[in-house]
């Protein structure tokens, strides 16, 4: 999560307008929906790895180990697809076509629609997606609410890991027992820890003139038309592609 | 003569729980002043600076901003902030917002200041305290001195009179000290008044020119700098020691009278040392953050 968040604010697309990177992502995410999978499903994939890598400048590994995830998932599914049993004589697996074919195409057109996500998650900080919830009509409080939490996680994470290690340090998880123990002890710490924080913030906010309502200034980000227009064009260039290639090959 | 811009007048504080944090104490702080407040650990300096913004309310006693006590309602309150301005010892319970920018936008926008009237106080005052570049980064992302930083220019970007900061140097290493050091230097320059826990006597010696010492409650003593830590039963009384510097300045000047106040850099007193051992003042080695730096005493 921390290499995700990392990589969202410091790569070269992060100060582009939201609706710039959500356009051509959504477009294909669509296209690797309903268009023939096969054919269509790799130039998805293709497309939107170089964007993150060559585009956006995130780093391979890292768009790698994004998808990762995912994919060990959907790698644990396929034999549960490709073979089906047959019990006619006594009980037999049997590597089926039809359980190939399927097994296939929904593993490609899964990563496909991965890559268009993580696209969006690596080139986009969470905080410009929240904004963008405010332009469409969010209440402000929801608004509010949700950026000031994105702020806490890390601050509450950091206390978490320190936490941790400052117990581990003192063999606070050097059996099962202790473990179960030291969880415990963490956790009750960490919730009086926030409460006393939350308190402490209330007093640094009053400080600043705090009334109830979190206003910050938010950076305006200008739509580029051009931007646009190449966004679209990959879709369409990657739609007629696609089709054309399934068409080719049946 | 006119009254001092805050003062604290028998003020005392009793904690809900039934702790007595202040006693009775008095303080007072003049326009242009770098004031330290000195003291302990636990000796209760954080809460007397949460009653000079009015975020704790006095059992007894009262503050006064230019001579009127300070009141506790909302409107008052917020008059009260614009002018005095508090940084908290932690920076992350300060910061709140996503980014650096967002988080200083804050303080102006609270003021009822208009968005292009904002972006320039915020590009102020990160300019001041030289964290421009640090605008767009994410709060979470910062190191701990960039934070406090941060934290301040959050503070700043509301054009305090009074700028009060709770262990401005806690937890910053030399260098860290010296550029924040500096970056406060130039808003005292600019004609803010300053107000700042410490428990470092050297810190203070160096760079306040007053200085309050506080123990359990009370303030014992508030005066000028070199008359107030030239008083070590005094500084006894609080458990605290009198600045190195002073000491040896006091040793070499032994028999001398001190036409001029004792010497308060760091070069001062060595160049002080070089002359008594008999060696030519450009002899010896010269640290490099001493060169560079304004504040030579506490690089």
């Amino acid at each position: 999560m921390r290499a995700i968040d990392h990589h969202a604010w410091t790569n070269r697309w992060r100060c582009w307008h939201p609706a710039e990177k959500l356009l051509p992502a959504s477009g294909l995410l669509v296209l690797t929906l309903i268009l023939p999978p096969l054919t269509t499903a790799p130039l998805v994939l293709a497309g939107m790895a170089l964007a993150t890598v060559r585009g956006a400048g995130v780093p391979l590994p890292t768009l790698l180990s994004v998808l990762a995830a995912p994919t060990a998932f959907l790698l644990a599914g396929i034999p549960f697809l490709a073979v089906s049993v047959d019990f006619t004589h006594g009980f037999a697996l049997l590597p089926s076509q039809d359980g190939l074919r399927l097994a296939l195409t929904m593993t490609i057109r899964a990563l496909a629609a991965m890559s268009c996500l993580a696209f969006l998650i690596l080139t986009t900080p969470v905080t410009d997606w929240v904004a963008s919830l405010r332009r469409v009509g969010v209440p402000s409080g929801v608004v509010e609410l949700s950026l000031l939490t994105y702020r806490l996680i890390f601050v509450f994470v950091e206390r978490a890991l320190t936490g941790h290690q400052a117990q581990a340090a003192r063999l606070g998880y050097s059996r099962v027992d202790r473990s179960v123990r030291s969880l415990g002890l963490l956790a009750g710490n960490l919730f009086q820890r926030s409460l006393a924080q939350a308190h402490r913030l209330e007093i640094g906010l009053a400080a600043r003139g705090y009334t109830g309502e979190l206003r910050v200034l938010t950076p305006k980000r200008v739509l580029s038309r051009m931007r646009l227009v190449v966004g679209l064009g990959l879709v369409g260039l990657v739609g007629t592609a696609g089709s054309l290639l399934a068409r080719g090959l049946s | 003569m006119t009254a001092p811009l805050l003062a604290a007048h028998g003020l005392e504080y009793v904690y809900p729980g039934g702790v007595t944090a202040l006693r009775g104490l008095d303080l007072s702080i003049e326009r242009g002043q770098k004031l330290a407040i000195l003291g302990s650990n636990g000796s209760g300096k954080t809460t007397l600076l949460l009653h000079l913004n009015g975020t704790c309310k006095p059992t007894r006693g009262e503050i006064r901003l230019d001579g009127q006590p300070g009141r506790y309602e909302r409107r008052a309150l917020n008059h009260w902030r614009r002018r005095v301005g508090l940084v908290l010892q932690e920076p992350d319970d300060q910061l709140f917002a996503a980014t650096v920018g967002q988080d200083v936008s804050f303080g102006p926008l609270n003021l009822g200041l208009s968005e292009p009237e904002t972006a320039e106080r915020v590009r102020e005052a990160l300019a001041a305290l030289r964290v421009a570049h640090l605008a767009d980064r994410a709060t979470h992302a910062l190191s701990f001195g960039q934070k406090k930083r941060v934290a301040i220019a959050g503070v700043l970007a509301m054009r305090p009179e009074i700028l009060v900061l709770d262990e401005p140097t806690a937890g910053l290493d030399p260098h860290g000290v010296t550029h924040l050091l500096g970056a406060l230097q130039q808003l005292h320059d600019a004609g803010t008044t300053l107000v700042f826990s410490t428990h470092d006597v050297e810190l203070a010696y160096a760079w306040a020119d007053r200085v309050a010492v506080f123990h359990d409650g009370m303030v014992l003593c508030q005066g000028e700098t070199a008359a107030v830590l030239g008083d070590r039963e005094l500084l006894h009384r609080a458990r605290l020691r009198p600045p190195l510097l002073l000491q040896v300045a006091e040793v070499l000047g032994a028999g001398r009278n001190w036409t001029v106040p004792p010497p308060r850099s760091r070069e001062a007193v060595l160049e002080l040392l070089r002359e008594r051992l008999g060696q030519p003042l450009s002899a010896g080695p010269v640290e490099p953050m001493l060169a560079h730096s304004r504040h030579g005493p506490l690089a």
